[in-house]
């Protein structure tokens, strides 16, 4: 953050605090969202350096934050106005750079080194399972005869189901293998604590289809 | 100072038990590079200054002789 003007590190600190918690913020003119008063909600913030009128600080917020707009805010409320100088994320949902974060250049080097020596411990290092990206989501396990349907699309029954975490109706869940591989993502019908109690009827919605068709054989061939 | 979903931890209920066959299909953690190549994952630090897009266009280049058929991105800042 780039203040216009000098103020008190202390007025800084204390205006700082005033933007933690809900905070109402329009969006800005060049927007995707309808320009009109939303509500966001800050986690934390933190001020990490203070030099001159330059300010590097860590915000924790809810997602559709404007941070270029939070620090806009940030400056009319000092009364010297401030704008955005470089931003950085940091952490995301279940991932954070303290994980293995790669650069194209990490990329590169390790696409080489495995083409050219065979050495295919860096590649492993940078190439994560799919899996990763979708820790956040509530999961459902289905049996080995339920996995080649939902991949052609088909919605997932519950007597498919084997293993479940909580979830709500209408929420976004991962469909996911005995082995623990995602094959689709979709949409829940019921509640986790609905699929449990009921013998028929539709539990997921399938949206997308990740995993290949074939990779389990057809419900026949099982029985 | 932690975020909501940071550290997440999800209780698992098993309806039943039962076996999986491993003659189909594998556990992520067996799979090959080969074939995390088109089932994989890369978090990216991706340089200032140019698109996500082109970040993600480059990261497929770099891996095209793997045969890699598609490549997407996700985690927007700013818009």
């Amino acid at each position: 953050m780039h203040l216009h003007n000098e103020v008190g590190e202390q007025l800084l600190r204390d205006t700082f605090n005033k933007f933690i918690g809900k905070i109402m913020q329009l969006p800005p003119v060049r927007s995707h969202v309808k320009r009109q008063y939303r509500q966001r909600e800050i986690y934390y913030s933190e001020i990490l350096e203070i030099e001159g009128k330059d300010v590097l600080f860590k915000v924790g917020v809810e997602s559709g934050t404007y941070i270029r707009k939070l620090i806009h805010d940030i400056g009319q409320d000092l009364g010297v106005g401030a704008h955005m100088t470089e931003l950085r994320r940091t952490k995301v949902s279940t991932l954070s750079e303290k994980d293995s974060m790669v650069t194209l250049q990490d990329l590169d080097d390790a696409v080489y080194l495995y083409r050219n020596d065979g050495d295919k411990r860096l590649l492993e290092k940078c190439l994560g399972n799919i899996e990763s990206a979708i820790d956040f989501l509530p999961k459902i396990f289905v049996s080995d005869g339920a996995v080649d349907p939902v991949c052609h699309g088909s919605p997932l029954a519950i007597p498919g189901v084997v293993k479940l975490t909580e979830f709500q109706k209408d929420e976004t869940a991962a469909i996911m293998s005995l082995k623990g591989e995602l094959i689709a993502l979709g949409k829940t019908v019921l509640s986790s604590d609905e699929i449990k109690s009921f013998k028929k009827g539709v539990a997921v919605k399938t949206d997308s289809v990740i995993m290949n068709t074939g990779t389990y054989p057809t419900y026949k061939k099982i029985n | 100072m932690k975020l909501p979903l940071e550290g997440l931890k999800q209780e698992v209920f098993s309806i039943r038990s039962e076996e999986t066959d491993t003659k189909y299909g594998r556990f992520p953690k067996e799979r090959s590079i080969e074939e995390r190549m088109n089932y994989g994952f890369i978090l990216l630090d991706k340089p200032a200054g140019i698109r996500s897009k082109t970040a993600a266009h480059i990261a497929k280049k770099v891996m095209d002789s793997f045969a890699v058929k598609k490549i997407g991105y996700s985690g927007t800042l700013e818009d």
